[in-house]
């Protein structure tokens, strides 16, 4: 496993981890753009202009773009978030150069004036699905009510009102302003030839115009607000809390990680025997996302309306305990082994490889080998933890309930 | 680069299946067992949902907080589903602790101690998991769908029904678990990296002696009706619906594939331009091929907003119905070369492979290979599929909708 790396003059980033005996190779393009770096008046363009980029270039059309992605068999596709808009496709290694070129063809699309108005009703599908997926819906309003007037609390899809008024115009405008080489970073890795991308993506890319790009980084601890949002349709009561995190910039987010297995993994937590075990709730699970200079811990909890409230006892219970004794050796040693078994079957493909690789360098430019990852979960103390518990204090948060009980 | 098979079979009939792939550090398994939802007794629906939650509250010496720990301290990523056939029970996990995870689940299996107060939480837990169905219409869509669409007993909800939930008792369940460890029809299936020799032996030494006469299979009746709208207040119509085709036994198999890729293998398919990129009607819409060991069939399911629900409903039929008009040799060629990755990609994820080759031996008797499976992939020619589809053109349809209006069918 090689680590590889080369800058063009624009300023686009090319990295990869090269492993001659994988039987797949994975390459994608990381864009250093998402929700948070929207204004109301465009919230959605980033989700928008991530469909719009499969809508193709002068040319090739959108059917042109679809018909050659499948010509090559890649498993293809693109996220957005908060914080970045990934594409990426995996492919047998003898197809790594064709789709790379497709990939590096359509970030220079053609934002065709039709094209918008069609896709435009697909995003408005895309908003009415999660409307009926309250479990997305909850999550996307306690992370609004987390953050207040923090950009991290924006929404990825925006609302019906925001992309129904959204103009192509608006679109363009966005996109020559965060699709700049010194924004993107092109990442690969499994069976790559990596010399033969960098000659590509210097063939394709290095007319790009560098942009001065920027972003506001500011931590934010959070409103710390609870709200309920009744709605009689639904069957269970779904709940979503947030507390302060770490940041991917902060070294110690390995073990505010650890910590967050430690309380809400879905086997052996304190969440697990608090709630899910005596079937309190059928669903208590705790993540921690560190993202661009902030964190935020995010638990889910989907349990029977009339048992809310029991529910929330058990949680401040849990948070109360925890500030109050530290957790065990053997908790701690539970949790490192589960994140290391993880992290070694996530990596055994390359695409699960790929998205690791480029978060660590649109974060925090720097390679962060599998190795280097299971190293520091497994030099995390239980002082550490005890540190970060006390420095976070997960007992104070922000709750968002939904369901048919009205709080 | 074809992975290694390893077979070997207990003098109980319990078969092992390995596959070892290299340079990985995983080990993944899966224990089927011969107690899926078509072999529960009548009005024991949802049984296997409580069962795969009860059997780890507590088994051999270890209490449930114990047992808990132990899969913990190893790593353990554990999984349990129940599917019309079987019971799974599947782990991955860092290959050096295969041998102690093996110990466990052996316990999991043959000496759960299922106890009285630990069912009644089992229970409440199925129970709520089936309610929460109600906030995740679309997968309530597939299974109302699959409901109707296959021969009772193999369409019953593995995620079970209240009435039957509820009923359901600590004795009568226990009864159930004490007999689905039949090991003439368990498959034990391991990926990744191991030994295959020293997994026989303990395997060997913790489940040989044990024995069962099993569950017996009910014959299957009539399906269900055509059409079923179940009205609900939410924001999209979620259209469910399947076709009948052969199984993955026919010799057909291949030209259904080839077909159903067509249809909607990815973004350039017939589903996905028809239906989204030219229409713009839904975000969600797509096709698969399911199937089981006497039945299969191709499902669908689109969401779209009510306004849009007959237009996407029409849309989607007429794309299965025209297939059998006609299809490019570009369109099978792009067929042909994602098949052929899909399964090469599967090659290096133990997870994968360990269910794929499970799946196949009880399906198929056998394990097919890598190279078998290329060059039926590769005989495929556009007179081949369409063949296939003038003999089974697609007509017979069963449709489910949930959502504010129904649709006509």
């Amino acid at each position: 496993m090689n680590f590889e790396y080369q800058k063009l003059d624009n300023g686009l980033t090319i990295i990869g981890e090269v492993n001659p005996l994988a039987q797949s190779a994975a390459v994608g393009f990381f864009v250093r753009t998402g929700a948070r770096d929207e204004t109301p008046q465009i919230s959605g363009v980033s989700h928008y202009l991530e469909h719009m980029l499969f809508k193709g270039t002068d040319a090739l059309s959108a059917l042109e773009v679809n018909a050659a992605f499948d010509r090559l068999g890649a498993k293809f596709n693109a996220f957005t978030s908060e914080e970045n808009t990934v594409y990426y496709a995996a492919v047998l290694p003898e197809y790594l150069m064709d789709v790379a070129e497709l990939w590096m063809q359509l970030m220079r699309p053609s934002l065709r004036d039709d094209d918008f108005d069609i896709e435009k009703n697909v995003i408005l599908e895309e908003i009415a699905m999660y409307k009926d997926l309250p479990q997305f819906e909850v999550m996307d309003q306690a992370r609004a009510l987390h953050f207040g007037s923090h950009p991290c609390g924006n929404s990825v899809l925006g609302t019906n009102e925001s992309v129904s008024s959204l103009t192509a115009e608006q679109m363009r405008s966005y996109f020559s302003k965060r699709y700049a080489p010194n924004n993107m970073v092109l990442a690969c890795s499994g069976n790559v030839d990596f010399k033969a991308l960098c000659q590509l993506a210097q063939e394709q890319c290095a007319t790009w115009d560098t942009v001065d790009t920027t972003r506001e980084l500011k931590d934010f601890g959070g409103t710390f607000e609870a709200k309920h949002i009744p709605n009689p349709n639904l069957s269970r009561q779904h709940i979503c809390l947030l507390s302060p995190a770490l940041s991917m910039q902060d070294p110690r987010r390995f073990a505010a990680s650890l910590l967050g297995t430690v309380l809400g993994d879905d086997s052996g937590s304190r969440y697990y025997w608090g709630l899910t075990e005596p079937a309190l709730a059928e669903i208590a699970a705790m993540q921690c996302e560190s993202m661009d200079g902030t964190g935020a811990f995010f638990s889910y909890f989907c349990c029977d309306p009339d048992r809310a409230a029991a529910v929330l006892d058990a949680v401040q219970d849990i948070f109360t305990e925890i500030e109050k004794t530290p957790i065990s050796g053997a908790e701690l040693e539970a949790a490192k082994n589960k994140k290391l078994s993880g992290l070694t079957i996530g990596s055994e493909q390359p695409m699960g490889r790929l998205v690791t690789l480029g978060f660590n360098w649109i974060y925090n430019c720097r390679y962060q080998s599998v190795q280097q990852d299971m190293d520091a979960i497994k030099a995390v103390r239980v002082a550490d933890i005890s540190d970060l518990v006390q420095q976070l204090k997960p007992a104070k948060f922000t709750m968002l309930s939904l369901g048919p009980n009205s709080g | 680069m074809n992975n290694t098979l390893d077979i070997y079979q207990l003098k109980n009939g319990m078969v092992l299946l390995g596959e070892r792939i290299e340079n990985v550090h995983s080990a993944s398994f899966q224990f089927l067992l011969p107690a899926g939802a078509s072999l529960l007794p009548d009005r024991c629906c949802g049984a296997g949902s409580i069962i795969s939650d009860w059997v780890f509250r507590g088994a051999g010496d270890r209490s449930s907080r114990d047992l808990i720990e132990a899969f913990d301290r190893l790593g353990v990523h554990r999984h349990a589903s129940a599917s019309a056939h079987h019971l799974s029970l599947s782990a991955s996990l860092e290959a050096g602790n295969l041998s102690s995870a093996l110990e466990l689940y052996a316990d999991v299996i043959g000496k759960p101690q299922l106890a009285a107060e630990q069912f009644e939480l089992s229970r409440q837990l199925a129970v709520s998991e089936l309610q929460g169905l109600d906030d995740d219409p679309r997968h309530k869509t597939m299974v109302l769908l699959y409901e109707q669409f296959y021969p009772d007993p193999f369409g019953r909800p593995t995620i079970g029904k209240l009435d039957q939930l509820q009923a359901l008792g600590f004795e009568k369940t226990a009864g159930l678990v004490n007999k689905m460890f039949d090991p003439s029809k368990t498959l034990f299936s391991i990926c990744g990296n191991y030994d295959f020799d020293a997994v026989c032996k303990q395997i060997e030494t913790l489940f040989d002696s044990k024995s069962n006469q099993g569950l017996i299979e009910d014959q299957p009746v009539s399906k269900g009706k055509h059409y079923s709208h179940f009205p609900s207040e939410g924001a999209q119509v979620h259209i469910g619906l399947m076709t009948p085709a052969p199984t993955v036994a026919s010799e057909s198999y291949y030209e259904i594939a080839a077909a159903v890729s067509i249809l909607s293998g990815s973004m350039s398919s017939r589903l996905f331009t028809e239906v989204r990129e030219k229409r713009g009607l839904c975000y969600a819409v797509g096709a698969s091929y399911k199937t089981m060991r006497d039945y299969a069939g191709i499902s669908c399911y689109a969401g779209t907003t009510p306004d849009k629900a007959q237009q996407t409903l029409d849309v989607v039929l007429d794309q299965f119905r025209v297939l059998k008009d006609g299809i490019s040799a570009d369109e099978l060629q792009r067929a042909k070369v994602g098949l052929k990755t899909s399964r090469i990609m599967q090659g290096e994820s133990t997870i994968a492979r360990s269910s794929s080759i499970a799946a196949d031996h009880f399906l198929l008797g056998r394990v097919r290979e890598l190279a078998e499976i290329r060059e039926k992939i590769e005989a495929l020619t556009v007179d081949s599929v369409l063949d296939f589809l003038k003999k089974h053109p697609f007509e017979d349809f069963t449709v489910v909708t949930i959502g504010p209006n129904a649709v006509t069918v």
